[in-house]
């Protein structure tokens, strides 16, 4: 792991609204924490649980899963499938330990990018509050 | 009552294969140590004698129609392992044109191991809410009355710990599983050809045996029940070293009973909660 | 082994400013697998882009990882770029190390790791990536349209025009739609049918043109460019080969059932068209309500009163063109694309209470004040009252009605009802010069080209009075019906006496126009209008490629509105049909058939029926991947828990080879 200070975020993004968002972020220069890495997906629908219980088993101290506002998906449904899935996959993984803070789910427009700077912002904070999953 | 059952599913079973209605039946024979029951595949009339029925009969036979495809075959089937019928069916893994079913109103089974009896109910019959079978062609037994909506006491009490504990808990039952795979080999809903565990590209989970690559196998072998776990718990049951799996498959089933008001294999064309969904539904995401 | 190239962009300052980029690019180069790095100054220039194609040739690279601005930026770019040094060019990756990284970050050692990462991640992605190449698929260069109002006639003659073939379904007896019930349209007053009536009969004589009329779509399978459509053709019991549609059989007809064309005001004969100028103007029978028809039904059972025979039309027919061996009949088709035209019908105003709820018969609705100001209507266009047949003097109009309403569930502005009430006033005035009409309305709404002029002309040169406000009540006393409202605008109660009131009923769209998107598998809102791909830059598109919407099936609009909407759809039709073949996206999913359960857990979640079933070799039922169809989005995937389904450009394998770098560092 490369972020030597503070803890690692991976965060997966879908390309037409939160990625789009991340990237209005960008061209607004609203800055944010350097800690996440973003992993880009047609869909949060494409988000497979598997990819999330990998990052948190392998070490990473949270992870970001962030879609279009439900009604606004590129593919019509793609969230409203997520949104279930990731419900009980929260519920499951803080029962195993794994604090519910730690794996967080947005809806995150392509317009939005003050708004996603704002949410990794506090995100990282209060993961630098938590503490490394590792050291803990 | 394990005498009377016994001989009802006989002659049922004789019936079935003098008509050649179906070509086996799947049901229980006492093993080897005189008491308790194991599978058995009754192919000849003539062999009928061999299935019994009593508190020993703990196996989910229903796995065993996914060799039978294309086979008429009857199966014996307690409440519980009845629900994982209708998963298969719902899944479109059996042909319901081709199975004969024998429901049994189950009275619970018991704890047993290998020359080791006891009075003791088995766990999953203390939350066990389907004594009666909720499909079958031809029924056994008295329907009962349902006890009251299961409280998931033991959920609860795994929830009290703090999320260190619960982390420490399950880190030390994954330094335990040796990923035998039992719990995937006596579940009605693993059926996959390839299972992910065992997949190389992508390798989702490490050849090693370590507690990362543990705890990766059961949280997914736990995950991909979600919303089709019938809680037949012959996953624990089987389990060598005594993992609670149960605590994982029933903390889901707790959350989708919540939030989707659903019970897996409750009827054959029931879509599980996660292939479907709500547009309006709060789930306490992204909100 | 691959051999990837590493470029790393400075932007100018917006990257090198903050990111150390000879720093990155040195990691690169120790990555695993990277053969070449290098930085440019700016990639996206020519002089970047040779740079990389000479590299590519010079380096023998096989696969790219260009780290710059956001892939949503120049990913195309940089795939042509690749392409053109010989490579596939979806061996190409890209890492947004400006919009995600050099742009947000500030502190320069941070930014870099960070930098570093990324390309980490886009390396490791890109050895996992595979050679594409898009499919081509055929099409068949026919247009179905759905429903034969202006917006489809419109659509289809436009069509037509450019030399593709059309088919026109409707499901009433003639095209024409809502605009042939119209007498005048705002804001020219010209009358309806002198300007509609030409169109349809172009329609009827376009070569290129098929016209199904009595004809509803029953199912549509396939995919852009290659739809087949199951199409019912109703028994219209007469041979439009021999009938020549002179006439004589509905006026020998002996049977009167009102008239749906008429709003129920007059009658028509069993056997019939639905007005004078009808496209084809040919007439079909009834069978509902036929007395030959009905006789034949009571022969099968012989239950209760024997009916009448009749067959009258039969006997006056000079070519023996009525047909009663006629049956419905479902016909096949294939289609490139479709255009929906499927239109709206009014508001049923009974729902409400305060209005009479549709008890009394001098309360009517605007497009029965239509056809009773129709020369061609029940009353030869005088406008009478239902009840008793005389000249109203006082005249009512209530606007908003089943619009702006949350009350009835229509929120939404039905767009035309001021404009149609000012041409009432208007026109209501110019058939008799007494007439007096009150105007209870919210707001006046005349937002279009000479809309407001209009509008003032029907209260100031006709005097009608408008009123700002709900109307609360109204009874009838009498003869007349008094109507209770508001001025708002001066706080006070009114009450008028009236002979007429006009109720003017909001938009909503056809019957069944939900169904008809279930079947074309296009959305649709809370009222049934059908939802285009984007309300603002794709207004005529779908979600599903080669579905067209057009008209008032999809919000409230007017005839000028229509006309166009319907030509927008048929410029994108021609734009499809004009191709030779249509190219499809290799981002789709796949399925691997060793692996697959047939447990069609993506069939239940495709949204776009991209999953068919296929029977393998070895008799198992295993799912297949519709490329057509399929829009790259991943559910399928996820659903897939035995791990059948991938989506190329979205591998599992890259996904995880992109955690696992990180994770793994």
């Amino acid at each position: 792991m490369s972020v030597d200070n503070g803890p690692l975020i991976i965060g997966f993004l879908c390309n037409w609204c939160s990625y789009a968002g991340a990237d209005m972020a960008g061209t607004s220069r609203a800055a944010y924490p350097a800690n996440i890495r973003i992993i880009r997906v047609p869909c949060s629908g494409r988000v497979d649980p598997l990819l999330i219980v990998k990052c948190f088993e392998e070490g990473a101290d949270a992870v970001l899963v962030a879609g279009c506002h439900p009604g606004d998906c590129h593919y019509n449904e793609g969230n409203y499938y997520s949104r279930r899935r990731f419900a009980l996959l929260r519920a499951l993984l803080d029962f195993m330990g794994i604090e519910k803070e730690r794996f967080q789910v947005e809806w995150v427009s392509a317009s939005e990018g003050k708004r996603f700077a704002k949410i990794v912002t506090k995100f990282t904070e209060e993961m630098i509050e938590r503490g490394s999953r590792k050291a803990s | 009552m394990g005498s009377d059952f016994t001989q009802q599913i006989r002659d049922k079973a004789k019936e079935l294969l003098e008509k050649g209605t179906v070509e086996c039946v799947i049901g229980y024979e006492t093993g080897s140590d005189g008491f308790s029951a194991r599978p058995a595949f009754i192919y000849e009339p003539a062999e009928v004698e061999r299935l019994v029925f009593d508190n020993t009969c703990s196996h989910n036979l229903v796995k065993y129609l996914l060799n039978k495809k294309g086979k008429p075959t009857a199966v014996i089937v307690k409440g519980c392992d009845s629900r994982s019928l209708n998963l298969l069916l719902s899944e479109k893994q059996i042909d319901r044109d081709n199975i004969f079913i024998i429901g049994v109103v189950c009275p619970g089974v018991v704890e047993w191991g290998w020359n080791n009896r006891s009075d003791q109910l088995q766990i999953r019959c203390n939350w066990c809410r389907q004594h009666n079978p909720v499909i079958y062609d031809f029924l056994v037994g008295e329907p009962v009355t349902e006890g009251p909506p299961d409280d998931f006491a033991d959920i609860a009490a795994m929830e009290t710990k703090s999320t260190e504990e619960r982390e420490a808990f399950w880190r030390e039952q994954a330094e335990h599983c040796v990923r035998c795979y039992a719990c995937r080999q006596a579940c009605p809903g693993c059926y996959c050809i390839d299972c992910f565990v065992e997949q190389l590209d992508p390798e989702w989970v490490g050849i090693r045996i370590a507690p990362e690559e543990n705890l990766m196998w059961n949280t997914i072998r736990a995950f991909h029940l979600a919303g089709r776990c019938i809680s037949c718990n012959e996953c624990e049951r089987v389990c060598p070293v005594n993992i609670p799996l149960s605590l994982l498959n029933r903390r889901i089933e707790r959350e989708v009973l919540g939030l989707f008001d659903y019970r897996a294999g409750m009827s054959e064309d029931a879509v599980a909660p996660l292939i479907t969904f709500m547009k309006d539904e709060k789930l306490g995401i992204g909100e | 082994m691959s051999r990837i190239g590493v470029f790393v962009c400075h932007c100018g300052t917006n990257i090198g400013g903050v990111v150390n980029v000879p720093e990155v690019v040195e990691a690169a180069r120790h990555m695993p697998l990277v053969a070449y790095a290098d930085a440019n100054k700016y990639t996206c220039s020519e002089v970047g882009q040779a740079s990389i194609r000479d590299a590519i040739r010079e380096q023998r690279l096989d696969r790219v990882v260009i780290a710059s601005c956001s892939p949503r930026m120049h990913e195309n770019t940089f795939r042509r770029t690749v392409a053109a040094a010989g490579l596939n060019p979806y061996l190409l990756e890209i890492s947004n190390i400006r919009e995600h990284c050099s742009w947000v970050h500030s502190d320069s050692k941070d930014a870099t790791a960070k930098a570093i990462d990324l390309v980490r991640m886009a390396v490791a992605k890109v050895a996992r990536h595979e050679s594409l190449l898009p499919k081509q698929v055929g099409l068949t260069k026919r247009a179905l349209i759905i429903g034969g109002g202006i917006t489809g006639i419109q659509a289809a003659l436009d069509i037509a025009s450019a030399g593709h073939e059309v088919v026109l379904v409707e499901k009433e007896p003639s095209i024409g739609g809502r605009m042939s019930q119209l007498d005048k349209t705002f804001p020219t007053l010209d009358c309806s049918a002198c300007i509609l009536t030409p169109k349809m009969v172009d329609v009827a004589q376009h070569p290129n043109i098929t016209l199904l009329t009595y004809s509803e779509v029953k199912e549509v399978r396939g995919f852009v460019g290659n739809f087949e459509v199951d199409i019912l053709k109703k028994a219209k019991m007469v041979d439009y080969v021999k009938c020549t549609g002179c006439g004589t059989c509905w006026q020998a007809c002996p049977e009167r059932i009102p008239s749906e064309f008429d709003m129920g005001l007059g009658s028509r004969p069993a056997i019939y068209i639905p007005f004078a100028q009808a496209v084809p103007n040919k007439p079909v029978i009834d069978i509902a309500n036929c007395r030959y028809e009905k006789y034949l039904k009571w022969k099968e059972t012989e239950e209760g009163p024997e009916p009448p025979q009749c067959r009258i039309c039969e006997g006056v027919c000079p070519t023996e063109a009525i047909d009663r061996s006629q049956k419905d009949e479902i016909i096949t088709e294939k289609f490139g694309a479709v255009v929906v035209t499927t239109g709206f019908k009014t508001f049923d105003h009974s729902v409400y209470g305060e209005y009479g709820g549709g008890r009394y018969p001098d309360v009517i609705s605007s497009l029965e004040l239509e056809r009773l100001m129709s020369a061609a209507g029940p009353t030869g266009g005088e406008v009478l009252r239902p009840s008793d047949g005389s000249h109203p003097k006082n005249v009512v109009f209530i606007q908003c009605v089943g619009s702006r309403d949350d009350k009835v569930g229509r929120p939404y502005c039905s767009k035309v009802c001021c404009m149609y009430t000012a041409k009432h006033a208007i026109m209501l005035r110019e058939h008799d010069h007494e007439v007096q009409c009150y105007v209870f309305y919210i707001d006046v709404r005349a937002g279009g080209k000479d809309f407001e002029e209009f509008a003032r002309r029907a209260q100031d040169e006709t005097g009608a009075l408008y009123l700002r406000g709900r109307v609360s009540q109204i009874y009838q006393e009498g003869k007349n019906l008094k109507v209770l409202g508001e001025d708002s605008l001066i706080g006070r109660p009114v009450e008028i006496e009236a002979d007429l009131v006009v109720l003017a009923t909001g938009m909503e769209p056809s019957d069944n126009a939900d169904l008809i998107a279930q079947k074309l598998n296009i959305s649709y809102n809370t009222y049934n209008f059908l939802i285009e791909a984007h309300p603002k830059l794709r207004p005529v598109e779908t979600q599903t490629d080669g579905i067209f919407v057009a008209g008032t099936c999809v919000g409230p609009r007017d005839i000028p509105d229509c006309v166009a909407h319907g030509g927008a759809a048929a410029a994108k039709v021609v734009a499809l049909l004009s191709q030779d073949s249509l190219t499809t996206d290799p981002l789709t999913s796949i399925v691997d058939p060793m692996k697959c359960v047939g447990c069609f857990a993506c069939k239940e979640v495709c949204p776009f029926n991209a999953i068919d079933e296929q029977v393998t070799r070895d008799k198992r039922t295993i799912a297949s991947i519709n490329e057509s169809l399929c829009k790259g989005c991943g559910l399928c995937v996820v659903a897939c828990r035995p791990g059948a389904v991938n989506l190329r450009g979205f591998t599992s394998q890259q996904l995880l080879s992109e955690v696992l770098t990180l994770v793994r560092g």
